[in-house]
């Protein structure tokens, strides 16, 4: 149960992480189109301001989501077959697609994360669920082979 | 040393309180739906007109009673923020019995903020005819959120109307080439000012850019100065100059970041970009602004009145050696969020609050003779 735990709470922090730091990104792009010069340093420090203001309430979000996908996703693998990790995998990334269209017909905005109105955007931002998947995989259970494998 | 602070501490408690006391609160009608805007009528004893954001414009007479003014505006659009706006008499209106009315008008896929013109009859009761779109905000939008729609009349008769930036399309506020985010200005019959500052971009209306949600914008003929404010995200309020031609820096430069926390522009100020004179961090969501001239608060000639929804208020700020700063804060009605503020020609200030059962205020000093 600790091991899940931990899984778990490091699945979500990881992919909050890397959630504020896409979506800084995307911020940042739409103002550099827009000719707004940004510096390395101007980069950085909004990263930062992200992961300290943002990356709670995704973290908040993506926790919400796993813990309703990965279950659901464990059971899948467990009646139908086929890999744990990829049905862990999928469960994130499916689980936050269907967060930020819920959140935004919930939501009295349009849009709750900007990073998110346009596809790729989403897309992008969705997949930080499917790495919190694998992390809580690789964490979780993962087979002898999976641990083998390199990480990068 | 700690007994002089606690008693400075104490000394403006009481000067907060007081200065609430000084002012008296009436309720001149309830009931109404999300009233939006409050317009006096001209005649002595003509009453006031009243929109409410769900399409109905009433008339609510001296006595207080109201009365639906029956109106049909063309494609009227209303979920969310979306609905009828402002309504605004027409400079010549004792004539001409005209009126502009700022909508949304569309459908939730595509819709954009609009103005209609429209003749009020002459005596009670009232209705309209000839209702006419004459202006639509180009282009149309997806979702109900920013429209904008405060209009001020400018000495040489044409109007300003403040549009919002549709909150999924906040870059375009910089675009030069449509109309989210901008002040247009135009001619009475909808028809573009002809020396507005852009005339090769988006059909010429716009007068100034880079604005969130404008909902607040005034003309002060004793200064000859637009003031208009807007709401920021997650801080970042503003009250601005208005000026032809402006930059006022939404989305590349802000005090507010976005409700997730996360950060919209990393800059407050920008080369070319215009500072707000006044700004609100956290934000009050500032509704509606109106510019004191009366008798009955004979100290605040000049001053700004802004309504505010999330913050409950109502301020008043005077400029001080070119700055704006706050004089005065007033709540009302068990702290009512509120929509609108004008001033009636008796120097009475009106307030709509914005409710399911909101309700029509009128605020006097404290001892002055009341409305009926």
């Amino acid at each position: 149960m600790l091991k899940t735990l931990i899984a778990f709470v490091i699945a979500v922090v990881a992919g909050a992480i890397v959630g504020s730091v896409i979506q800084t990104q995307f911020n940042l792009a739409a103002l550099i189109e827009l000719s707004v010069p940004i510096s390395f340093d101007v980069r950085i420090s909004t990263i930062i301001h992200d992961l300290i203001h943002f990356s709670p309430i995704f973290a908040l979000l993506l926790a919400v989501v796993l813990l309703i996908a990965l279950p659901i996703a464990a059971l899948c693998s467990r009646k139908l077959g086929g890999a744990e990790r990829w049905w862990f995998i999928s469960a994130g990334f499916f689980g936050l697609l269907c967060c930020f269209v819920i959140v935004n017909y919930v939501a009295p905005m349009p849009t709750l994360i900007a990073a998110t109105r346009s596809w790729e955007g989403m897309g992008a931002m969705a997949l930080t669920g499917a790495f919190a998947g694998w992390i809580f995989d690789r964490l979780w259970h993962p087979l002898p082979r999976e641990l083998a494998e390199p990480l990068i | 040393m700690k007994k002089l602070i606690f008693s400075l501490m104490l000394g403006a408690l009481f000067h907060s309180a007081w200065a609430s006391n000084e002012v008296k609160v009436e309720v001149v009608a309830e009931g109404l739906s999300f009233p939006w805007s409050l317009q006096q009528l001209p005649a002595e004893q003509g009453g006031w007109l009243v929109t409410e954001r769900g399409g109905r414009l009433l008339h609510i007479a001296d006595d207080g009673s109201v009365n639906t003014i029956p109106l049909q505006l063309p494609e009227l659009f209303v979920t969310g923020q979306s609905g009828l706006f402002e309504v605004t008499l027409a400079p010549d209106f004792e004539s001409s019995r005209e009126l502009l009315l700022s909508y949304a008008c569309g459908s939730l896929s595509a819709n954009t903020t609009c103005l209609a013109r429209a003749r009020l009859s002459a005596n009670a009761p009232y209705e309209t005819s000839e209702v006419k779109q004459i202006f639509a905000a180009q282009p149309l939008r997806k979702g109900a959120a920013h429209y904008g729609g405060r209009m001020t009349w400018l000495p040489d008769g044409t109007l300003l109307l403040t549009l919002g930036d549709g909150f999924d399309y906040r870059e375009q506020a910089q675009n030069l080439n449509n109309h989210l985010g901008k002040v247009v200005r135009l001619q009475r019959d909808g028809s573009v000012a002809t020396d507005n500052p852009f005339p090769d971009k988006a059909a010429g209306y716009i007068f100034s850019y880079g604005h969130r949600n404008s909902q607040g914008i005034v003309y002060d003929a004793a200064r000859d100065v637009i003031w208009q404010h807007e709401h920021g995200p997650k801080g970042g309020d503003e009250i601005n100059r208005l000026q032809a031609g402006k930059n006022y820096g939404w989305p590349i430069a802000s005090y507010g970041i976005d409700y997730t926390g996360a950060m919209v522009t990393p800059y407050q100020d920008l080369p070319g970009v215009i500072q707000p004179m006044y700004q609100w961090t956290p934000s009050l969501a500032p509704s509606d602004m109106a510019l004191y001239k009366g008798d009955l608060f004979a100290q605040w000639q000049g001053d700004l009145l802004v309504s505010h929804l999330a913050g409950k208020r109502v301020q008043r700020l005077r400029l001080n050696e070119g700055t704006w700063q706050l004089e005065q804060t007033i709540e009302v009605d068990n702290k009512a969020r509120i929509r609108a503020v004008e001033v009636a020609r008796d120097g009475a200030v009106w307030l709509a609050t914005d409710a399911a059962e909101g309700k029509i205020l009128r605020l006097s000093p404290t001892g002055s003779e009341s409305r009926r």
